[in-house]
């Protein structure tokens, strides 16, 4: 849940990055981190990982400046996406206010994704949030992988298993390039905060 | 597509899954790549092939294994990252030191950073407003950490010591001895009231449990992680996620092409060291393959639905 000083005109709140095992949460904040040096406040942190794997959580926080009066804040984190941290990934997701859900465009992955997104409705509705109703955007990353001949799922199949019923915003991107990250972060802050300021007015 | 290029596009495949970190993606290529070598009758430097692919899958395996055995995700972290642990999961709005401090600790133990949860929660035991809940929290990152007669051996304790009040004393028994018969455990717990006074406790006492999580009957269970003791799996752990859950029964599907699992999990086998992940907790226990069914259609068609009764945890 967002923190909102009204005195002070503070506003923060939490974004996280979900999807399943290794289909490039981490790389995404890697890249937000170098990218958007002027808004990064502070060191991006992963703790506890093996090798390139995160067992906890990435952590990153942010500073979008003044927004309409209110100087606004975010907190980026990842959870780690292999099935058995499931219990990690709940508490890294409690309180958050956006989320950006990584799905991995690799043909493999695709039972995987879907997995993981049903992960997220199950975890978010014992928070008592409906996956309908939290500000959510899709990220379709790997896209680059296509030059190499690797099978991609096609945009409209993607579109089709986990976008359906939930119609949110989808980006296509490749976070090792960096390309459609800062759109995916622009996206789902700006949702973030659409939904922020119809829960705290504090932009009147 | 000729052999040479549909070989070639196999093998960069497969690396590409491997560079990705996709054991099993990687291995399936590889291993397909490799049948397809075998199936051509004629062609140069077969043998040597057939042992490159060989010497990835063994590499391909090696990693799987460092990854499943891998140091545990509940390993002691740095002062710097338990400190932000403690920073960003300690969520209460309660505005008293001694309670966020609580819930600092509470934050540390649920990221399995025990040891210093321990010692945090042994110095909120002085403190009389969080005594009794930071008491409760020492039992179960005893029962996290190490086994019930850790957690009963530190009950002892303080019934030795002049820490507690009785009346929290007796808070403290029935808590504990609520969870070791929910475990299956019987332990003699010596009772600081006596039995006119425990009713009499037992109706006035309204205690807000910081953790109540154990309390509940059953978890949600989302996947868990069975340690063959025989077998030619032994000794090693395996995850499966859990499909549907019923009280204490736990259904999983078990892939047609897992033929070593599916012959090791025979109907009434006792699994004596299962890890059941559940969003809130992870735990130990012991269960017993109720049944084990072949699926006859659909697109799990040949796979295996095995029951699993949650025998304690």
């Amino acid at each position: 849940m967002a923190i909102f000083n009204l005195k002070k005109r503070e506003i923060e709140c939490k974004v996280v990055f979900y999807g399943p095992g290794r289909c490039g949460k981490t790389t995404n904040l890697e890249f937000i981190f170098k990218a958007y040096k002027k808004q990064v406040k502070g060191e991006m942190v992963s703790i506890n990982t093996e090798g390139d794997r995160t067992l906890f959580f990435d952590f990153l926080p942010m500073g979008l400046g003044k927004i309409r009066g209110c100087d606004v804040r975010v907190q980026l984190y990842t959870v780690p996406g292999q099935i058995k941290y499931s219990s990690t990934r709940k508490l890294v997701l409690r309180g958050v206010d956006g989320i950006v859900f990584v799905a991995d465009s690799l043909e493999v992955r695709r039972e995987k994704n879907m997995i993981s997104l049903k992960d997220l409705q199950s975890n978010l509705k014992e928070y008592g949030k409906s996956i309908f109703q939290v500000p959510l955007v899709m990220q379709y990353n790997k896209r680059d992988l296509a030059e190499q001949g690797i099978p991609l799922m096609p945009i409209e199949q993607m579109e089709r298993d986990l976008n359906r019923q939930l119609k949110v915003p989808s980006i296509s991107a490749s976070a090792v390039k960096g390309t459609g990250v800062g759109v995916t972060l622009k996206e789902c802050l700006k949702q973030t905060l659409k939904q922020l300021q119809r829960e705290f007015k504090w932009a009147q | 597509m000729d052999i040479k290029k549909r070989l070639k596009a196999m093998l960069q495949e497969a690396e590409i899954y491997r560079s990705q970190g996709l054991i099993a993606e990687a291995k399936s290529i590889y291993k397909e790549a490799s049948e397809h070598i075998n199936s051509i009758e004629k062609l140069k430097n077969k043998n040597s092939l057939l042992n490159l692919i060989n010497s990835k899958i063994v590499a391909l395996d090696e990693t799987k294994t460092r990854v499943e055995k891998g140091p545990a995700a509940s390993r002691e972290l740095g002062k710097k990252a338990q400190d932000l642990i403690k920073n960003l999961f300690a969520f209460s709005e309660n505005k008293d030191a001694d309670y966020a401090a609580l819930e600092g600790a509470v934050a540390l133990a649920k990221f399995g950073q025990f040891d210093r949860a321990f010692d945090e929660l042994n110095a909120l035991i002085e403190k009389d407003n969080v005594r009794v809940e930071a008491g409760k929290n020492i039992l179960r990152c005893h029962l996290a950490a190490a086994t019930s007669d850790e957690a009963i051996e530190q009950y002892k304790k303080w019934f030795l010591m002049d820490i507690f009040l009785p009346s929290q004393l007796e808070t403290l028994r029935s808590y504990l001895a609520d969870i070791l018969q929910k475990k299956g455990v019987k332990a003699s717990l010596p009772s600081p009231l006596t039995d006119g006074e425990r009713m009499t406790s037992a109706n006035h006492e309204t205690v807000v449990s910081v953790e109540p999580e154990l309390e509940e009957e059953f978890l949600d269970i989302t996947s868990i992680g069975i340690t063959f003791d025989s077998g030619p799996q032994k000794g090693r752990m395996i995850e499966f996620d859990v499909n549907f859950q019923s009280g204490n029964m736990l259904s999983l599907i078990i892939s047609k092409s897992d033929q070593e699992l599916i012959e090791g999990l025979k109907s009434g086998s006792s699994l004596q060291d299962i890890q059941f992940y559940s969003p809130i907790a992870i735990f130990n226990g012991a269960g017993m393959v109720a049944s084990k069914t072949k699926i006859k259609s659909g697109p799990k068609q040949g796979d295996y639905c095995l029951d699993i009764k949650i025998v304690s945890t």
